[in-house]
C-alpha cells in the first residue's frame, strides 16, 4: 500500500465540498482504496499488482432533479469540476421522483471488518505465502494456480442533512486450484484478517481434492441428492438473494418471495446481517444509513425485504440501510448474507446420502427463469459420487439446471461449521455446507 | 502525459527494471437513464491515473496510482520494481517477450459527431421519447432507456522507445421493457440485452439505433410473451439473430482462443481452453461456413484501436478458417512461448489494471445466405433473438444459452411467438452443424460491454461482427 489517507482527511474533503456547494440537497462520498494481488500459475508468480486510488462522488438534488458526478484521481480543481459536472447534470435532468437525502440515525460506525495486519501486508509476505502453497503442491506432484489478495478501503459519507459516517475495512482472500495429470482440486479462504488465512492448510485441501479427483469418468445426467460445499452454497444463495430479497424486485413484481408463505425447508434461514463479526461487518450503506439486520427467510418462510431510501419511501417504512450509490435503477442489495448453520459435520452430510454427488465448486451460474429461481451452471474442480454414505469416484463436470427454491425445499442437513465465501459478484457470504434431496443435472 | 510516462519509466529502469512500460489514462464517462417516466439519472465520471509494469530479475511487477505528482509517480515505479523482485522469488524461468517493432503514432476513433458535443437536452429528449413510447403500450410494467458515452485518452510508452497516443470514443444506448403477470416476468431489450449496444463511434451510432422508433414494438413483444406458448422441445433447426450469434462467438470461440488461458494463467478463475496448440491447423472447429477472425481494425467495432496496451499494432488474426482452427489472440509474453509474434490483443480496463489478453472484435465472417432464406429452408425449428441467459464451462465446451424471444418455424414460415427458449450443446459439434451464415447486408458489429476476466477483475468492452446463422439438429427446450 502506498500511503493510506486518514479518516479525518476523507471527512474533511467531504465537508469542504459540502461547504462549497453551500445549499441543501448535497451528498458527498469519498472512497480511498488500496489493493494488492499476487497471482500464481504452475507454482510460479505470474502477475503481481498494486493499486492506490481515491474516488469522490457528489449527488446534487434540487427542484425535483438530481445529478451525479464522480471523479477518480487527484485532478486539478477537483472540487470545482465535481460541483460543475453534478450541477450541469442536475439542471438537465427531467423532474421526477427524487428521494430525499437521509437524516442522521443513531447507528454507530461499527463493527467493521478491519485488521491492521491485512493493511500492512507486503509483496514479500504475499510471495512467501504463495511459496508455501507452491511447495505443498509440488511435494504432491501437482501444480498450483490461484491468487492472494489484500485490500483496505476507507469510506466517508457526508450530506447536507448532517449525515457524517466513516469506516475503514480490510479484506484478504486466498484461492487455490491444484492441477494433476488428470484432474483439479479447489480450496479457498476469505477473511478481513490475513492471519486467518492459513496458506498451508488451503494448499493441503486443494491438493487433497485434486488427488481424489484424478481420472474422472462421465456420469449420465439426472436428478441426484447432493452435498454442496460452502463455496457452492454461496453461489446458490447469492443468486437467490438477487432474485428476490430486494424491495424493488418485490415492488416491480419480479421477486419470487411471497411474504408469510413457506417455500423452503425449515432448515433454511437466511438473513442479511451486516453486524455479524464473521461476515465482513460494515455499519452503513451507500447513503450513510445504518444497516439493520433483515431476516429474509426464516425457517423456510419468506419474511422481509432489504430497502434503500427510495423503496422505503414508497412503502412508508424506514430504510434498512441496503442502498447502493443513489440514485440507481438496480435497487437495494443484500450484501452481508448469513445462512443458518445446522448440526452436521461435512462427514455427517455425506454419510446421510446413499447415492448422490458431492460438489466442490460451481461455475458460471446464470438465471434461466428468474421468477421461478431457475439457474444453470457447471460444477468444477472436484465433483464426486457419494456411494453408501462415502465419497466415491470422481465424475466429470456436469451442467445443472435447477430451481433454487425447489432445491432448498428439500434440505436433508446443514453443516455446523460455516465459512466466509465470495460469490461471483465478490460479495462475502457466511454459509455452511448443505445436503439437498434433489438437484437436476442436465448435461 | 508524456512527461509522466518518461519519469515513471526512468525511475523503474534506474531501479533495476530490464523492461518497463507505462500507461497514462484519462477517461470520461457520461451516462443517463430514464425509467418509468418518473425516474431520471444523469451522471458523469472522470478518471485519471497511471500504471507502470516492470520486469526485474526476470519477473513482473505492476503498480498504479491516481496521484500524478512526481513523488507519487516515483513511489509507484519503485513499488512496481519491489513487487517484481518479490515475484522473482517464485519464478523458475525469466519472462521473455516476443520482439515487436517500436511503435510511435496517434490514433483517434473515427466519428461523424462527437457525442460529448451533443447537448444533454438532445440526449434526454431521445430517452424521454423512447420511455414514453414504451409506456404507451398497455401491459408493460417497467421500462427504461439509457445512453452511455466514453472518451478515453491513453498514452503508452515503453523502455524500448514506443510512444503511442490514442483517443478512443464509444457511444452506447439501449432500452428494456418488462411485462409481468401473477406467474411470469418477460423482458424485451433493444438493440441488445444487458444494458445497451455500444460501438467505437460518435453519436451517429445512437441515431442509427432508432431507439424511439423501436420502443413500441419492443414493449408490445414483452407483453405478447406473457401469453406466448413455451418454446418447443427436441432436436431441431436453430437460427440465431445477430446479437445471439455474437454472444455465441464470444463465449465459445473468443475466450478459448485467448492464449493466456491455454497457458493456465487463468486456470483458477476464468478457466482454461479446449483449444490446445497441438490442434492448430488440423482441428475441425466448425463447418466450412464458419470463419472467425479477431480484428482490431473493424470499423466501429467496440474492440477497435490503433495499438494494444503493449504498443503492438492493431491487426486481423484468423482464428477459424472455413471450419479449421488456425490461431489465437496473444500477448508478447505468451507468443514468445511458441516462437510467435504478438497478435496485439493485450488490453487493460484502465490505468489501474495490468493488460491481459482480451478479445478485440472477434467476428463471425459473413456468409452468403439471408435470414429469410434460412427460415424458408427450415422445415421445423426456431428463430431465437436477444440473449437472456448464458453459461459455459471453464474449458468452453459445454454451453447453455437462453433468449428473450423465439419464433417457431414450420414449413419455411414463422408460425408463432414462443418464450423461455433454451438451447444447449458442445462447442465443436455445434459449430460443425452450422450450415448457413447471412451475408454482408445483414452483418453488423455488435458490442459486448460486460466481458469479465482476471484477478483483480477487469470488465472490458469487446466487439463481435455477426449476422444471423443457422444450425441443424440442436437440442432446444423451454425453461420451466
Amino acid at each position: 500500500m502506498i500511503s493510506p489517507a486518514s479518516p479525518d482527511d476523507l471527512l474533511a474533503l467531504a465537508d469542504s465540498i459540502l461547504e462549497r456547494v453551500g445549499r441543501d440537497g448535497a451528498e458527498v462520498t469519498v472512497v480511498h482504496h488500496d489493493e494488492a494481488l499476487t497471482r500464481f500459475a504452475r507454482n510460479q508468480i505470474h502477475q503481481n499488482v498494486a493499486e492506490s486510488s481515491r474516488r469522490v462522488r457528489l449527488r446534487l438534488m434540487g427542484d425535483e432533479q438530481v445529478g451525479v458526478a464522480e471523479i477518480r484521481g487527484e485532478v486539478d480543481d477537483l472540487q470545482g469540476r465535481l460541483i460543475a459536472a453534478a450541477e450541469a447534470a442536475r439542471e438537465l435532468a427531467p423532474g421526477g421522483d427524487v428521494t430525499p437525502l437521509p437524516r442522521p440515525d443513531a447507528g454507530s460506525d461499527g463493527p467493521v471488518a478491519h485488521s491492521p495486519a491485512t493493511a500492512l501486508c507486503t509483496p514479500e509476505w504475499r510471495a512467501g505465502q504463495v511459496g508455501t502453497v507452491a511447495a505443498v503442491s509440488a511435494v504432491a506432484g501437482f501444480e498450483a494456480f490461484g491468487a492472494l489478495q489484500t485490500s483496505m478501503t476507507q469510506t466517508a459519507i457526508a450530506n447536507s442533512q448532517g449525515v457524517r459516517r466513516h469506516a475503514t475495512t480490510t479484506a484478504a482472500s486466498l484461492i487455490c486450484v491444484a492441477r494433476g495429470e488428470n484432474g483439479w482440486g479447489y480450496a479457498d479462504r476469505h477473511h478481513h484478517d490475513i492471519r486467518r488465512l492459513d496458506a498451508e492448510q488451503v494448499a493441503q485441501e486443494a491438493v487433497e481434492t485434486c488427488g481424489r479427483n484424478q481420472q474422472a469418468t462421465a456420469l449420465d445426467p439426472g436428478v441426484f441428492p447432493v452435498v454442496l460445499s460452502p463455496c457452492a452454497v454461496a453461489d446458490l444463495v447469492g443468486h437467490l438473494a438477487d432474485l428476490g430479497f430486494s424491495a424493488l424486485a418485490h415492488q416491480e413484481h419480479r421477486s419470487f418471495m411471497r411474504p408469510g408463505e413457506r417455500l423452503m425447508s425449515e432448515l433454511v434461514s437466511i438473513a442479511d446481517d451486516a453486524s455479524h463479526p464473521d461476515a465482513m461487518p460494515f455499519p452503513f450503506d451507500d447513503e450513510g444509513v445504518s444497516t439493520r439486520g433483515v431476516s429474509c427467510i426464516e425457517e423456510g418462510v419468506c419474511r422481509s425485504f432489504v430497502h434503500d431510501s427510495a423503496t422505503a419511501l414508497r412503502e412508508d417504512v424506514p430504510s434498512t440501510g441496503h442502498a447502493l450509490p443513489m440514485p440507481n435503477t438496480f435497487g437495494p442489495w443484500a450484501r452481508h448474507l448469513v445462512v443458518a448453520s445446522g448440526e452436521s459435520s461435512l462427514d455427517d452430510l455425506i454419510a446421510a446420502c446413499d447415492h448422490g454427488l458431492y460438489v466442490t465448486r460451481l461455475w458460471y451460474v446464470r438465471d434461466v427463469h428468474p421468477l421461478r429461481t431457475v439457474i444453470t451452471g457447471m460444477t468444477r474442480d472436484g465433483t464426486f459420487l457419494i456411494e453408501n454414505g462415502r465419497l466415491g469416484r470422481p465424475v466429470r463436470d456436469l451442467r445443472f439446471t435447477q430451481s433454487i427454491v425447489d432445491a432448498l425445499s428439500d434440505v436433508r442437513g446443514a453443516g455446523r461449521e460455516r465459512s466466509i465465501e465470495l460469490d461471483e459478484s465478490e460479495r462475502a457470504l457466511l454459509v455452511p455446507a448443505l445436503g439437498l434431496g434433489s438437484f437436476a443435472f442436465t448435461s | 502525459m508524456r512527461e509522466i510516462a518518461d519519469l515513471a519509466i526512468d525511475v523503474a529502469v534506474s531501479s533495476g527494471a530490464t523492461y518497463a512500460d507505462c500507461r497514462v489514462v484519462q477517461r470520461g464517462i457520461q451516462a443517463m437513464t430514464v425509467k418509468g417516466g418518473r425516474f431520471a439519472e444523469v451522471s458523469s465520471f472522470e478518471d485519471e491515473g497511471m500504471g507502470i509494469r516492470a520486469i526485474v530479475d526476470g519477473a513482473w511487477g505492476f503498480a498504479s496510482v491516481d496521484r500524478l505528482d512526481s513523488d507519487s509517480l516515483r513511489d509507484a515505479a519503485r513499488l512496481a520494481c519491489r513487487i517484481a523482485r518479490a515475484s522473482a522469488r517464485l519464478r523458475r524461468q525469466p519472462v521473455r517477450l516476443a520482439s515487436a517493432p517500436v511503435a510511435t503514432g496517434e490514433y483517434v476513433t473515427p466519428m461523424e459527431r462527437d457525442p460529448f458535443e451533443v447537448s444533454l437536452e438532445e440526449k434526454m429528449d431521445l430517452l424521454i421519447r423512447t420511455d414514453e413510447a414504451m409506456a404507451a403500450v398497455a401491459g408493460v410494467t417497467t421500462h427504461e432507456a439509457s445512453l452511455e458515452f466514453v472518451r478515453e485518452h491513453r498514452l503508452f510508452a515503453s523502455s524500448e522507445g514506443s510512444l503511442v497516443d490514442q483517443v478512443i470514443v464509444e457511444s452506447g444506448g439501449g432500452m428494456d421493457a418488462t411485462a409481468t403477470s401473477d406467474d411470469d416476468v418477460q423482458t424485451r431489450s433493444f438493440p441488445n440485452s444487458f444494458g445497451r449496444h455500444q460501438l467505437c463511434a460518435g453519436y451517429e451510432a445512437i441515431a442509427a439505433m432508432d431507439l424511439a422508433g423501436n420502443a413500441s414494438r419492443i414493449a408490445t413483444e414483452a407483453v405478447a410473451l406473457l401469453s406466448a406458448p413455451p418454446c418447443p422441445t427436441g432436436r431441431m433447426t436453430l437460427i440465431l439473430d445477430g446479437t445471439q450469434a455474437a454472444l455465441q462467438v464470444h463465449e465459445s470461440c473468443g475466450h478459448p482462443t485467448e492464449l493466456d488461458r491455454v497457458r493456465g494463467d487463468e486456470a483458477a478463475y476464468a478457466g482454461t481452453s479446449f483449444l490446445t496448440p497441438d490442434l492448430l491447423g488440423r482441428f475441425r472447429y466448425g463447418s466450412e461456413q464458419v470463419t472467425i477472425t479477431a480484428d482490431a481494425t473493424t470499423p466501429r467495432g467496440l474492440g477497435t484501436y490503433g495499438w494494444d496496451d503493449e504498443g503492438v499494432a492493431a491487426q486481423r488474426t484468423v482464428l477459424v478458417d472455413r471450419g479449421v482452427f488456425r490461431g489465437y489472440m496473444s500477448s508478447r509474453e505468451t507468443a514468445a512461448d511458441y516462437g510467435w509474434t504478438s497478435t496485439g490483443a493485450m488490453r487493460a480496463e484502465s490505468w489501474n489494471r495490468i493488460p491481459l489478453i482480451r478479445m478485440t472484435n472477434v467476428n463471425l465472417e459473413p456468409g452468403e445466405s439471408s435470414l429469410e432464406e434460412m427460415i424458408a429452408g427450415t422445415e421445423h425449428g426456431v428463430y431465437l433473438e436477444t440473449n437472456r441467459s448464458w453459461s459455459i464451462d471453464d474449458r468452453r465446451l459445454n454451453f447453455q444459452f437462453g433468449t428473450q424471444n423465439g419464433w417457431e418455424i414450420r414449413d419455411g414460415k414463422r408460425l408463432r411467438l414462443v418464450k423461455n427458449a433454451l438451447y444447449a450443446g458442445r462447442t465443436p459439434e455445434f459449430w460443425r452443424s452450422c450450415d448457413a451464415v447471412a451475408g454482408p447486408s445483414e452483418w453488423r458489429p455488435w458490442g459486448v460491454v460486460n466481458c469479465g476476466k482476471g484477478q483483480p477483475g477487469q470488465v472490458i468492452h469487446v466487439g463481435h461482427g455477426a449476422a444471423p446463422c443457422r444450425f441443424r439438429r440442436v437440442s432446444v427446450t423451454a425453461a420451466s
